[in-house]
């Protein structure tokens, strides 16, 4: 759940920020893109905040880290991170970001540098919110409280959730939501999630709906077929076992749970081909937006949900094998 | 320091900004709309998934799977096509009902919003 408000978090403040500003700040970069890597060191990124990670790199020169971050390495960092469109200059204020980090951590603040999460947020200080201007602290602060400001009452600092959205906050009907306008009339016309989900299943992530669970138990019906109501999917019962070097569970593909709802033209072959173990996917990818990441973390339960997919515990007697029952 | 400067600039947008608490997997339009003078168009994916399955609109209707990759026009959803195909008065209210579409706040970028994870340009 770390993960998932940390990057939530910097989203958030990156998507406000983004519209105004014509060449997008090191923050937001990083927030948007380099955090999903750097924010806890997947696949090997050197961490955000961790001087350890960072120093023998550092040692190069800027230039070089400059460098690597805007062609990428073959020890997989990808150039830009993975995203074309954004300017040199724009990428190497991400890299400044991501140094001026690891040089704030090395004076003694009061939160561990590992914690790149506890290191956004506001100190306990209600002060900090007002920007009273500070020497000498960690510069992130002030933004990062300006952010968490609107997330947590100011003069709340002791509050049981700090940082957990309360209950009121999450799925805002359309006129607070940030991005509908209020100023338009149909803005109020619109439906507030909250009152469609009512009935439906919960869950922790994404819309906080079990979709799953609603369309298995005929909570929804969505249609399959635009016009007639009732056309009827082709399930297909079939699961695909991943196995997952390290210690993590073994990966389960459900076609099931997929052909519920999407065509099999919708992956095959355009994201994945038809056969087992004929595709490549880590969690890179799929953090990059790519292979389950299609659907997973934008439309479909974001992949702070580990356990929905890594659900097969390790069965180190037997090989994993493709569970295959064909159902109607 | 370069840093500061950029520290400051964030901190007066993110002042004047409202949180981004936006349903997840809401996607924003704005290819044209507003450089034609509309709003950008605010599309709620949890709204139409508990009417249609995925495939309605991505395998049936066409809508690639990437945010910005289908270039709408009015004149496509006039003709049936895109939202047309059911915003057309009789799967669902007519496109004379601009508000109800074009409701963004003035200046949102296209994407997918809502606190999505995966980042980079939905590519495989
Ligand atoms: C898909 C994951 C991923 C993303 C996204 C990502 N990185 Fe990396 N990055 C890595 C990995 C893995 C390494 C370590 C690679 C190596 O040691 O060569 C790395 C290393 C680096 C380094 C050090 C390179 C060196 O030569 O020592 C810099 C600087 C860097 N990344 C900057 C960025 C910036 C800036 C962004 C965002 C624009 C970003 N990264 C996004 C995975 C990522
Ligand atoms: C597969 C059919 C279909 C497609 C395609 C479709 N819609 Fe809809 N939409 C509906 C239906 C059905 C409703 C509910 C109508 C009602 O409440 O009477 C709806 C309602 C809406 C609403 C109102 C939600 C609310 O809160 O009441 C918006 C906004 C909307 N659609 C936008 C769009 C946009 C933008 C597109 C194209 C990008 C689009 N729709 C494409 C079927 C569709
Ligand atoms: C959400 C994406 C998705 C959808 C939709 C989907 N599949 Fe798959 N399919 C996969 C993945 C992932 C694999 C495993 C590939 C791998 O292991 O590299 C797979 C594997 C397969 C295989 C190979 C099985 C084997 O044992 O080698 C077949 C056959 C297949 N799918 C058929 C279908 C059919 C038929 C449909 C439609 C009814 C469908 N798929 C819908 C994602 C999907
Ligand atoms: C084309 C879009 C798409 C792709 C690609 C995709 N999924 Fe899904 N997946 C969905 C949707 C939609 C659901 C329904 C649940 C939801 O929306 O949260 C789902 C549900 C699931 C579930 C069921 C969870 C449960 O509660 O039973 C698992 C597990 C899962 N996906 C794993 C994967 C894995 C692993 C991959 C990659 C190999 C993958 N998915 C690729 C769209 C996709
Ligand atoms: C949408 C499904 C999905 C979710 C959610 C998910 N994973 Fe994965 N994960 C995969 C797949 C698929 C693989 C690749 C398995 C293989 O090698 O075939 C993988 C591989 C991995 C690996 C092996 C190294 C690599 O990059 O391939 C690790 C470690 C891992 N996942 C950790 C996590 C953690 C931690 C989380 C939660 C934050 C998570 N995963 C959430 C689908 C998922
Ligand atoms: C009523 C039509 C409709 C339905 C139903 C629908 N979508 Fe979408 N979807 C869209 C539109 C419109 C876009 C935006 C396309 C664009 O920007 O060009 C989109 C975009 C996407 C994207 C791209 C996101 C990105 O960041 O690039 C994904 C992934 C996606 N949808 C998955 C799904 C899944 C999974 C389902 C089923 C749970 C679903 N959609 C149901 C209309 C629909
Ligand atoms: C069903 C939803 C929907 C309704 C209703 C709707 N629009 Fe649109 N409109 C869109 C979408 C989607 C786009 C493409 C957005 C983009 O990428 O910029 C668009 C684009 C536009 C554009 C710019 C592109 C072009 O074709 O010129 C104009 C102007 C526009 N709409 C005007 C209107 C007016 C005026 C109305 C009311 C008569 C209206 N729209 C009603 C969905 C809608």
């Amino acid at each position: 759940m770390k993960l998932h408000s940390l990057i939530t978090l910097s989203l958030a403040v990156s998507v406000l920020v983004t519209p105004a500003l014509a060449q997008k700040s090191g923050k937001d970069v990083y927030g948007k893109t380099c955090a999903v890597c750097h924010a806890t060191g997947i696949a090997g990124a050197p961490k955000y905040g961790n001087a350890g990670d960072w120093s023998p790199r550092i040692a190069g020169g800027t230039g070089r880290l400059y460098g690597s971050a805007l062609k990428g390495t073959p020890k997989g960092m990808p150039a830009k991170g993975g995203n074309p469109s954004y300017s040199d200059a724009e990428v190497k204020a991400a890299v400044d970001y991501m140094l001026a980090a690891v040089k704030t951590a090395a004076k003694p603040t009061a939160t561990p540098p590992q914690n790149p999460v506890a290191k956004e947020e506001p100190k306990p200080e209600p002060k900090v919110a007002t920007s009273t201007p500070k020497v000498d602290k960690a510069e992130p602060t002030p933004t990062a409280a300006a952010a968490m400001a609107e997330a947590v009452p100011v003069g709340d600092v002791n509050a049981f959730n700090r940082l957990l959205k309360p209950l009121g906050k999450r799925n805002p009907p359309p006129p607070e939501d940030g991005i509908h306008d209020p100023a338009n009339d149909g803005t109020h016309a619109l439906l507030p999630p909250l009152t469609a989900y009512a009935g439906l299943p919960k869950s922790l992530a994404g819309n906080r709906v079990n979709w799953v669970e609603a369309i298995g138990t005929k909570k929804i019906n969505p249609r399959w077929d635009r016009t007639d109501p009732k056309a009827e999917p082709v399930v297909m019962d079939l699961n695909i076992v991943r196995e997952v070097k390290g210690s993590m569970p073994d990966v389960v593909y459900p076609h099931k749970q997929h052909t519920e709802w999407l065509d099999c033209s919708n992956c095959h072959p355009a994201i994945f081909v038809p056969q087992k173990g004929a595709n490549a996917i880590s969690m890179a990818a799929i953090l990059l937006g790519e292979k389950c990441g299609v659907c997973h973390g934008k439309v479909a339960f974001p992949v702070s949900e580990c356990r929905l997919c890594h659900s097969k515990k390790k069965d180190l007697a037997r090989p994993a094998q493709a569970a295959a029952s064909v159902a109607k | 320091m370069k840093f500061s400067i950029g520290m400051l600039c964030a901190i007066a947008v993110v002042f004047t900004a409202v949180p981004a608490a936006a349903e997840y997997a809401d996607v924003v339009l704005n290819r044209r709309a507003e450089k034609e003078g509309m709003r950008p168009v605010v599309f709620p994916h949890w709204f139409h998934r508990i009417r249609f399955q995925c495939r309605v609109c991505h395998a049936e209707l066409g809508f690639k799977m990437r945010v910005g990759s289908n270039d709408v026009t009015m004149n496509d959803i006039a003709d049936g096509k895109f939202c047309g195909a059911c915003h057309n008065g009789d799967i669902a209210w007519s496109p004379d009902r601009c508000d109800l579409c074009h409701s963004g706040k003035p200046g949102l970028p296209t994407g997918i919003v809502g606190g999505h994870e995966t980042s980079g340009p939905g590519r495989w």
